[in-house]
């Protein structure tokens, strides 16, 4: 008797959160009042939450973040997650949602170009260059997970670059995505990070920037996105794309150490 | 199979077997004070031992960070010591695993000390035995078939721990990277592949455990 009533409440409950999913998730700009969900690499964390919020006060309109590693965004699209956006850390991730069909292909935008730095809170370890990394005082380097995040991958290919690989390697620490990567050190759990400029710029403690030509470019690329089952924002994402292209966003976006698309800085591609 | 990295499978059941040891000791121990004596606080220490199996894993990622990272002074005074930090090594691991499992041991050797007789403890008193003996000798062996049920929950809970072992591990291979944390990067890393391999393994020894367990606790004599 007991167990009929436990199932009878849970079929009820499960009936109506199904209406409930239908209703918000059926077609024909039915997510009006929500707001434009954008997944970015994390290395856009503080750029993009600026950027986001004078976009709000330009454009009316709500924007959400997710922030994360590339690699686990354009994974989490490629299954149907819903965002209209995906602003990634390099091309590739962006190519593969593409082929998966969540994202429109021909939205396929370079938005800047994303440098490394060594980051310490304590100036005092931070040494003049890559080349500095051999000092064996440097107990613990964080870098993110080349795996999947690509200023991890930047990071890595720098160091095999300049021939580090092999004295870092044992003494490296793997964030899941760059921001993480960031927290070991801010936390002085890593006495050294390679992360993203665009994170360090703006914090307390000291950075060195890494030759660029020493790793594959961080080509920063966005696509719009179909927003999974719910249904996209097209036309709000593009207006997205619009104003991190406008210069009041470009103007934030260099203030956070970004390379911007159509600079003397940026070489040709 | 071929060409998968099977470092991470090793690596998870090296550290959760050494958890699950850390796990006995400091199980036990607790279930042994709560079920036996009576004290101010002996409901505090109840939720405290219970805590770590409905916080979320960033809050007790966050304690360890804290309590035992490189700046604090416990996991200061272990690098002044042995050369190496607690978190980004094993070590943290082990404690990533340890925390989550043992809540479990404390419940289950807590629930299987007080269904002993306690006649027979008395029995063994009366004959002379000391407390401490009378539990070594007479109450723990009666509770051998829930403790080795606690261990097994215990093993199968440490074996999968992701949370804590993220934030505080560093996620190195071959030194750090479990099992849970190799699924993780191989979905990612677009390897399903990988992922597939570790995923079967894992589901099949955590059902198999939970098959003892259920074995173990349901042919309790009564």
């Amino acid at each position: 008797m007991a167990i009929a009533a436990v199932a009878a409440v849970a079929i009820g409950v499960l009936g109506v959160l199904a209406t409930a999913c239908g209703k918000s998730g059926g077609g024909d700009g039915s997510r009006r009042g929500e707001p434009l969900r954008v997944a970015a690499a994390a290395d856009l964390a503080l750029a993009f939450a600026e950027v986001g919020k004078a976009f709000e006060a330009s454009s009316g309109k709500k924007v959400e973040f997710s922030f994360g590693s590339t690699g686990l965004l354009a994974k989490q699209i490629s299954e149907g997650a819903p965002y209209d956006l995906l602003a990634a850390a390099n091309a590739s991730y962006v190519d593969d949602v593409v082929r998966s069909g969540a994202c429109i292909g021909d939205t396929k935008a370079l938005y800047a170009r994303g440098r490394i730095v060594l980051w310490s809170s304590d100036p005092a370890k931070l040494p003049a260059g890559l080349e500095g990394l051999r000092d064996p005082k440097l107990v613990k380097i964080a870098l993110a997970n080349p795996e999947h995040a690509p200023y991890g991958l930047a990071a890595k290919q720098a160091l095999e670059r300049s021939g580090l690989w092999a004295s870092v390697e044992p003494r490296a620490v793997y964030g899941e995505n760059v921001q993480q990567t960031m927290m070991f050190a801010q936390s002085g759990n890593a006495d050294i990070a390679v992360v993203a400029l665009s994170l360090a710029v703006t914090l307390p403690g000291g950075y060195v920037a890494v030759d660029p030509a020493l790793h594959e470019p961080l080509d920063q690329t966005l696509v719009v996105c179909k927003g999974g089952s719910a249904g996209g924002k097209p036309n709000e994402a593009r207006a997205f794309v619009a104003f991190v292209g406008s210069e009041p966003g470009r103007a934030i976006m260099r203030r956070y150490g970004f390379l911007l698309p159509g600079e003397a800085l940026l070489p040709p591609k | 199979m071929n060409g998968v990295d099977l470092r991470p499978l090793l690596l998870s059941f090296e550290v959760a077997t050494l958890a699950t040891i850390l796990a006995a000791v400091i199980g036990i121990t607790g279930a042994a004070i709560l079920a036996n004596f009576r004290f101010p606080g002996r409901d505090i220490l109840d939720v405290l031992f219970t805590a770590p199996m409905v916080m979320p894993p960033t809050v007790l990622g966050y304690y360890v960070l804290v309590a035992l990272g490189r700046n604090s002074v416990i996991g200061h005074a272990f690098e002044a010591l042995t050369g190496s930090s607690i978190v980004f090594t094993l070590t943290g691991a082990v404690i990533a695993a340890t925390i989550g499992a043992v809540p479990l041991v404390v419940k289950n050797v807590r629930a299987a000390l007080e269904e002993t007789d306690a006649t027979l403890i008395l029995a063994a008193r009366t004959l002379g035995a000391t407390r401490l003996r009378a539990f070594f000798s007479v109450q723990l062996p009666l509770a051998t078939r829930g403790i080795v049920a606690a261990l097994m929950l215990a093993f199968a809970r440490a074996i999968g721990d992701f949370g804590v072992t993220l934030m505080v591990a560093g996620d190195i291979p071959g030194k750090t990277r479990t099992a849970s944390l190799a699924i993780y990067s191989a979905i990612q890393g677009q390897r399903e592949g990988e992922a597939t391999t570790m995923v079967v393994v894992l589901t099949f020894l955590v059902l198999s455990l939970l098959y003892a367990v259920g074995k173990l606790t349901a042919r309790r004599p009564r």
